[in-house]
């Protein structure tokens, strides 16, 4: 074989490569969601004059090719090979941790002071109006820090926490850290999602009852967590989108001897606190009480002579179940979601007798508390 | 549009390149070409500025008339450099306007008090490059170096031409008038631009972004808490950031102008082996090195009139050079802090480096230019002085931290790659192959030369679809 022929092959090579995934690309219809990155794609942007001379055409144009573009989840798989490759600990925001951990990466430059001392100021607000109690999470980063790569930084929630219970006063904060900190041992946080594992929530529940002093009326006891499906592969993992050990979804089979009534945005009733459907998707986590919904009225089928209204973002739904034999109804409310107004709801509901709970992780609380929109 | 992005490997390159090799199919479609070549880059441009288009497509007009008329009165000599003066007086005049003008605005309301407002308009992509290299044509032109450019459609080619219109090699006219007429590229040519063409796209996107990522972190933690480990960590990274992406586009641009036949200058060739300032500024952006010495340099008399002259010349150029980077004090420095450098190194240091061994030299190039990017990269006085400070131990905040530690970790293996990849060694290694001329070392470069491209293209490709982070660089300028 001569150069010129070598030439013709070179040529021919990277010719079909591209070719092969500019039509493979062409061939492939646009989807609307991507399951993996749980987020909208985006989709053709219209043409019109005004967009084509501002630019903004061009620019959705480039972000909808991308978006869409074949085998987008292989490519990111293929990335992140790279990273690890290149001995990278972070990779897309998330530390790879020791024991197949997957960490979500905070870090303290990107949260400002400012942010946290308003949504602190928010809280309070609620604290002194309806004497709401708040109980705020904190993230794997802080809990399994001995997990965490080398020298991995991460922003301290412990300090956050003791800030929070100077503001709020300490009786009004249940302050769930040392006691995670003590379990950090056991399967507290999923390996593969940013959420705390049903076991986790267990040891939150048990410093939310000391606290509150509320007599249950059911023990749980950890040794009877019953494996739901040990194939979820979270959040963290799809950042990544590398083969994975994958989570156990467990429940209480305590929280299913009083059969519950819950109501979906004043629509869609069920019996249960656990939705089988989502075992069967990549968002398994979505299995405690159907994912994510603005507002949620739940009869436990409990007699107790209290209600609570819950402000909440996901890392309440697999607690839930816990609190409800505390309770004859619990009204679940994520802000997120919520468009009306939050006093005019909440007053509807703020009987005497009635608790108010603030359920996050410290990340998110910081992120999207909001109740003013 | 940039090179590093789905819609342009996947959408601009395979249509424009269908359309213009179907005219490899009949000699008399050979004239279409230029047709192509123009109308492609004219939607290459106009993809990214609609508006502004109309501002290359006066320049390409200006210039041409004014190339003509200064061919036509060549024998006036008065004439002749009337056309050539109006000629650079529009070039520079727009340039100025769009990129200068609001920084001269601020500094005479600093200086008098006054409140005059700003225009605050974006500046044209690219401007800079392409002003150069039609400033370049109407001064060959006069001084007869390059031949008048009747043909309009060939003209708006040189100018527009898509590989090199957005960041450079600034290409100058006589270096393709003779491939602007008929360009053809052999297939050898092809092979070679798509190779070359990835290398690049590879420099851009694996090694400049990412290395960009560790800048980014740097700077995140401000100069006031910078340690000496996150310092020189720091400054390093947007040395090998922007070497890698200014090269890798030039490379592309070179890759993709072989494909179509045109031989484009060189534009780096391994500036970070350099053992001196002068030599540095020989290796690095050499077609801006070179347009400066021809037009601006020499003109003045260069080394031609004295020492004094001399270093008064090397002033001027430098900093022109600086504000051509970029219209705000720190760039001005910045070609000061060479013009330093360079002049101390003609009046005898450069001399005495000769005597030392070169790793003396090589030591005082890195902490130049090193420092030299710190002047580059942040723009503003005190933020320089503070981490220039940091960088030698007196900043606040010690020698190392855990979170210097963790980065130097996380980009240990990235910045062995950089370093790697920025001295001839691989070249060595191929041109060695290269002449190996028995059956088993051909058969391994050939091999090679496909897997090795083919890797950087999939790992390219996978980390720009990954990344929202795509910044060119060399778009400021």
């Amino acid at each position: 074989m001569n150069e010129k022929s070598n030439a013709v092959l070179t040529v021919g090579f990277f010719t079909v490569i591209i070719l092969i995934f500019t039509i493979a690309d062409w061939l492939t219809g646009d989807r609307i969601y991507s399951e993996n990155e749980n987020r909208m794609l985006a989709t053709r942007p219209k043409f019109s004059a005004e967009t084509l001379l501002d630019g903004s055409f061009m620019e959705d144009y480039e972000t909808y090719v991308t978006d869409q573009f074949v085998g987008r989840d292989t490519w990111v798989e293929l990335k992140t090979r790279g990273d690890v490759l290149l001995q990278k600990k972070v990779i897309n925001g998330v530390y790879l941790g020791e024991d197949d951990y997957l960490i979500e990466q905070h870090l303290s430059k990107d949260i400002k002071q400012e942010d946290v001392d308003k949504k602190i100021a928010l809280l309070n607000g609620l604290v002194e109006k309806y004497g709401a109690k708040a109980m705020l999470i904190p993230t794997a980063d802080n809990i399994l820090s001995d997990k965490l790569p080398f020298q991995a930084e991460y922003f301290d929630q412990k300090q956050f926490l003791d800030r929070v219970e100077e503001v709020i006063g300490e009786e009004n904060l249940i302050n769930v850290y040392d006691t995670l900190k003590a379990h950090a041992r056991e399967d507290i946080y999923y390996r593969t999602d940013h959420h705390w594992t049903t076991l986790g929530a267990y040891y939150g529940y048990v410093v939310w009852k000391k606290q509150a002093g509320n007599t249950a009326v059911i023990t749980f006891d950890p040794d009877h967590l019953t494996t739901v499906t040990d194939e979820f592969l979270g959040t963290l993992h799809s950042k990544l989108n590398l083969p994975h050990r994958k989570d156990s979804i467990q429940t209480f089979p305590e929280t299913m001897l009083k059969q519950p009534m819950i109501t979906y945005d004043f629509q869609t009733v069920t019996y249960t606190y656990y939705e089988e459907k989502y075992l069967d998707t990549k968002n398994k986590y979505g299995y405690f009480l159907d994912d994510n919904h603005p507002f949620i009225e739940i009869e436990t089928g409990y007699r107790r002579g209290r209600e609570l209204v819950l402000l909440k973002n996901s890392y309440a739904n697999c607690l839930v179940p816990l609190l409800a034999n505390h309770y004859d109804k619990i009204y679940m409310i994520d802000l997120r979601y919520y468009n009306g107004k939050l006093d005019n709801l909440v007053d509807q509901y703020m009987t005497p007798g009635t608790d108010m709970l603030v359920l996050y992780d410290c990340i998110h609380f910081i992120e999207d508390f909001n109740y003013y929109k | 549009m940039v090179f590093s992005s789905v819609l342009f490997l996947f959408r601009f390159l395979p249509i424009f390149f269908i359309l213009y090799f179907m005219t490899y199919l009949w000699p008399a479609a050979r004239r279409m070409r230029n047709v192509i070549l123009l109308l492609g880059s004219l939607f290459f441009y106009a993809w990214g500025e609609p508006v502004y288009v109309v501002l290359l497509l006066f320049s390409t007009l200006s210039d041409y008339v004014h190339g003509r008329l200064i061919g036509r009165f060549r024998e006036r000599k008065v004439l002749a450099k009337v056309l050539l003066f109006t000629s650079i007086l529009i070039n520079l005049g727009v340039l100025g306007f769009f990129k200068y003008a609001d920084f001269l605005l601020q500094g005479v309301n600093q200086l008098a008090g006054t409140n005059l407002p700003l225009f605050e308009l974006p500046l044209p992509i690219g401007i800079s490059f392409y002003t150069f290299q039609t400033m370049s044509y109407t001064i060959d032109v006069y001084r007869g170096e390059a031949k008048v450019q009747k043909n309009l459609l060939n003209f708006g080619v040189f100018v527009t031409m898509f590989p090199q219109l957005i960041a450079g090699p600034i290409v100058r006219y006589v270096d393709v008038q003779d491939d602007l007429r008929d360009h053809h590229g052999s297939i050898e040519d092809i092979s070679y631009g798509i190779r070359r063409f990835i290398v690049g796209l590879a420099k851009k996107v694996l090694l400049a972004n990412n290395l960009g990522l560790l800048w980014e972190e740097v700077l995140a933690v401000g100069p006031d808490n910078l340690n000496v480990l996150l310092g020189w960590l720091g400054i390093m990274a947007f040395a090998f950031q922007i070497y890698f992406d200014f090269s890798g586009y030039s490379d592309m641009a070179i890759g993709l102008g072989a494909i179509m036949g045109f031989r484009f200058p060189e534009n780096f060739k391994y500036p970070y082996i350099s053992c001196s300032v002068t030599e540095f500024w020989r290796r690095w952006h050499m077609t801006l090195g070179q347009w400066f010495r021809d037009y601006v340099y020499i003109p003045l008399g260069g080394n031609r009139k004295g020492l004094g002259r001399q270093v008064l010349n090397i002033l001027i150029v430098w900093m022109l050079t600086g504000i051509w980077h970029g219209a705000n004090w720190n760039f001005l420095l910045w070609g000061l802090w060479f013009a330093f450098f360079l002049i101390l190194e003609k009046v005898g240091f450069g001399g005495l480096l000769d005597y030392l061994p070169k790793i003396y030299g090589f030591f005082y190039t890195a902490l130049v230019v090193l420092l030299g990017w710190v002047i580059f990269a942040i723009e503003d006085m005190n933020g320089i002085l503070t981490y220039v400070k940091a960088m030698f131990g007196f900043g606040a905040a010690g020698l190392y931290n855990g979170n210097a530690l963790f980065l130097l970790k996380e980009y240990a293996v990235l910045l062995l790659v950089a370093v790697a990849a920025s001295v001839p060694l691989v070249n060595t290694v191929a041109n060695r192959l290269k002449k190996g001329g028995s059956g088993l070392a051909i058969a391994v470069r050939r091999f090679l030369e496909k897997v090795i491209p083919a890797v950087l293209l999939l790992a390219s490709i996978a980390y720009i679809v990954d990344a929202s982070y795509n910044p060119f660089l060399y778009f400021r300028f």
